[in-house]
């Protein structure tokens, strides 16, 4: 009995001093989370105030140098204010309507400094002024609670249980969604690209579920005898498809299909792959052959790449002698036999309409420096950050040095402004 | 005598036999390719000096550029396509230690493998081994660069890694589908203006991975997650453009249930 008692002891001392152990463990947890928390809202807060401030500062101005010097201190003080805001645990809709509103902020002060139209800033941030001097105060009173310095965690733990019309957030939440909408309705051409998107554009007969099928078994006649199971989208999705899920032996996969016309948006299957390889010029052959079968006639390869298992290709449609990139299409072949295992041509189902523009020929000596060499000039189109169709020049370059470093460069054909570059390995 | 004409026969044979069983595959090699034969191909290249960066077997335009100024410097046709007569020439101007490069990538190291130079004072050390050593094919050869991938341009092997963890550490029960679904939920969010500019801040963001907040995000991914990741940063998209996605048996929030929903992959319904 005694030694029982006395094991029992023993027993309860080890678990009690466990027990100590883990909660001074989790309490310095707590406390390195809190501190974390605690220094991206000060920050928050504090790039809120500067960025009402410089936005203030900035309607000051029609000077052209004096102006430029407060739209770069706003573009980087709601990118920095951005990231304190992700790095906070706010409630997801809180967060994403902070990050917009923020980021469309910084997107229009890098705008006004390209485009020198001060006219249209100060016509903007009039409005957003106001807002961002509400926003301020609704923020100082919904994160109040948060600076009593009494290390209380469970506030900040609360905020993932607690629904956002119940907590202080409720009314910046409210606030952020209507300036959102207010200060920055969208512009044609992010109405177009949204329109786009969501396929709106599609005027097509609906199939019905077994036409569909059809469909499917036509271009990829290799799973024409697999079970499949249809189901159609949800009812909120932004356009109706078929989501047909198919199980051939070993081959398992799916494929979306629009209701309207049965396009294919995309196809995948998986399967075990054997450790041999056909030669590049056969996989590629069957890629093109994939294309031709579904129907992709205008379209040539832009990319492509090898992997353990298979290639994925690029092909983009061609129009006169220009590539469209955002009308292209991804194919994927197994390396072991050119099956086809994936086409994905979301992109491609609404072509983008081709407008005229200009094209002003640059003088690359010129345009890059010293020792650069060009190794390929070609027409495409491409979005530009307004996501505007707009005909470019796309060039790869090369710096002379031993690396090589090589670089894709998009230049706007008509303003000769640089669109995107990007570093190719 | 004929039994001395037989040896002769059997040792002109073997010279006769074709070089490529000691060197490269039968396969051409181009810009895009990975593997094996693109490793030798580097390694050989550095050995003459035209190639100064990474061996790593993936045919990018570093490899591009030496291979065209080797084909230059030697009268051959300059297409900086590894075709017969270059893998040839190369072969004959070049030694290749393929165990030294293999045993290197294995171990993740920093190296390089220049002519003229003794090969131990060559490896610079460091790294972990990103090599899972599973063995996959290329070229008819076995793939020592089992442990990287080519991606898309924009795309790193640390951007393939954290992903690969969340779509493991998310959705490593699901079907493909539901996988590589995840790993575009991600993607989807890295072009949304509401959420964050990196994929690491999309991860982390607080709150928004249930794999980041109980800790399945360090799992180990497996070779079919890092599938998944590399087929959604190709362009697949099974959620139509999906932003969320949330379990209907496990999800608590109300607000979740009331994002206009897309489809259902397995036990994940996306919504937008």
């Amino acid at each position: 009995m005694r030694n029982a008692v006395y094991l029992l002891g023993i027993v309860v001392l080890i678990l009690a001093v466990y027990a100590y152990d883990v909660t001074v463990k989790q309490r310095s947890l707590e406390r390195a989370v809190h501190a974390n928390y605690t220094n991206e809202l000060t920050n928050a807060s504090e790039k809120l105030s500067l960025l009402h401030s410089s936005i203030s500062k900035s309607m000051l101005f029609k000077d052209e140098k004096a102006l430029h010097r407060e739209l770069d201190t706003i573009w980087r003080v709601s990118n920095d204010m951005r990231n304190s805001v992700s790095r906070l645990p706010l409630h997801q809709d809180v967060a994403n309507d902070w990050m917009r509103y923020l980021g469309r902020i910084g997107d229009e002060a890098k705008r006004s400094a390209a485009s020198k139209d001060t006219s249209e800033w100060r016509k903007k941030m009039e409005a957003v002024n106001g807002n961002l001097h509400a926003l301020t105060e609704e923020w100082t009173v919904a994160t109040a609670n948060y600076f009593q310095q009494d290390g209380d965690f469970r506030k900040w733990s609360k905020i993932t249980s607690d629904e956002v019309g119940d907590s202080s957030f409720a009314k910046v939440s409210a606030d952020l969604k209507s300036f959102n909408e207010t200060d920055f309705p969208l512009t044609a051409s992010e109405s177009d690209y949204q329109k786009k998107r969501e396929l709106q554009h599609l005027m097509d007969e609906p199939l019905t579920k077994a036409q569909a099928l059809e469909r499917l078994k036509t271009v990829f006649p290799l799973i024409s005898d697999a079970t499949m199971t249809v189901t159609k989208s949800r009812d909120d999705a932004p356009y109706p498809f078929y989501h047909i899920q198919f199980v051939r032996g070993s081959r398992i996969g799916y494929a979306d299909i629009t209701e309207k016309g049965g396009h294919i948006l995309s196809f995948l299957l998986e399967r075990p792959m054997k450790n041999t390889a056909l030669s590049h010029e056969e996989i590629v052959q069957a890629a093109e052959k994939a294309m031709a079968d579904a129907g992709f006639k205008d379209t040539v390869i832009t990319e492509m790449r090898e992997n353990h298992i298979a290639w994925h290709f690029v092909f983009t449609r061609k129009v006169d002698d220009a590539l469209v990139y955002p009308d292209s299409i991804q194919v994927k072949i197994a390396k072991d036999s050119g099956e086809v295992l994936g086409i994905n041509a979301m992109e491609y189902i609404q072509k983008e309409t081709i407008k005229e523009q200009e094209l002003n020929p640059i003088d690359w000596s010129a345009f890059f420096g010293e020792g650069v060499v060009i190794e390929d000039e070609k027409k495409i189109y491409t979005e530009n950050d307004a996501y505007e169709l707009r005909l470019c020049y796309e060039v790869i370059a090369r710096l002379p040095n031993k690396q090589y470093e090589t670089f894709r460069v998009v230049v706007d054909a008509t303003t000769h402004e640089v669109i995107q570059i990007d570093t190719l390995s | 005598m004929r039994k001395k004409l037989f040896i002769v026969f059997l040792l002109s044979m073997l010279f006769l036999q074709p070089q490529q069983s000691d060197a490269f595959s039968a396969q051409i090699i181009q810009r895009g390719a990975f593997g094996d034969d693109v490793i030798e191909l580097q390694a050989r290249l550095q050995y003459l000096g035209y190639y100064h960066g990474k061996i790593d077997g993936k045919f990018g335009y570093g490899t591009y550029w030496a291979l065209r100024e080797f084909q230059q410097a030697y009268g051959l046709s300059v297409d900086g396509i590894a075709g017969n007569t270059t893998k040839k020439k190369l072969v004959a101007q070049s030694d290749y230690n393929e165990s030294f490069v293999k045993e290197q990538i294995a171990k993740g190291s920093q190296f390089t493998h220049y002519g003229g130079m003794p090969l131990e004072h060559q490896v610079k050390g460091g790294g972990t081994s990103a090599s899972s050593g599973k063995n996959s094919s290329n070229s008819g050869k076995n793939n020592s660069s089992s442990g990287s991938m080519q991606l898309p341009a924009n795309y790193t092997e640390r951007d393939l890694q954290l992903m690969a963890n969340a779509v493991f550490g998310e959705a490593r029960g699901e079907p493909y589908e539901g996988q590589v679904a995840v790993a575009a939920v991600i993607l989807n969010r890295l072009e949304s203006p509401d959420f964050p500019n990196t994929i690491s801040d999309i991860i982390f963001q607080p709150l928004a991975f249930t794999a980041v907040a109980d800790g399945q995000i360090w799992l180990t991914p497996n070779e079919r997650a890092k599938q998944a990741v590399l087929d959604a940063m190709n362009g697949w998209d099974p959620t139509e453009n999906a932003l969320y996605y949330f379990n209907p048996k496990t999800a608590t929030s109300k607000w979740i249930w009331s994002r206009p929903q897309i489809k259902q992959i397995g036990q994940h319904i996306f919504c937008y």
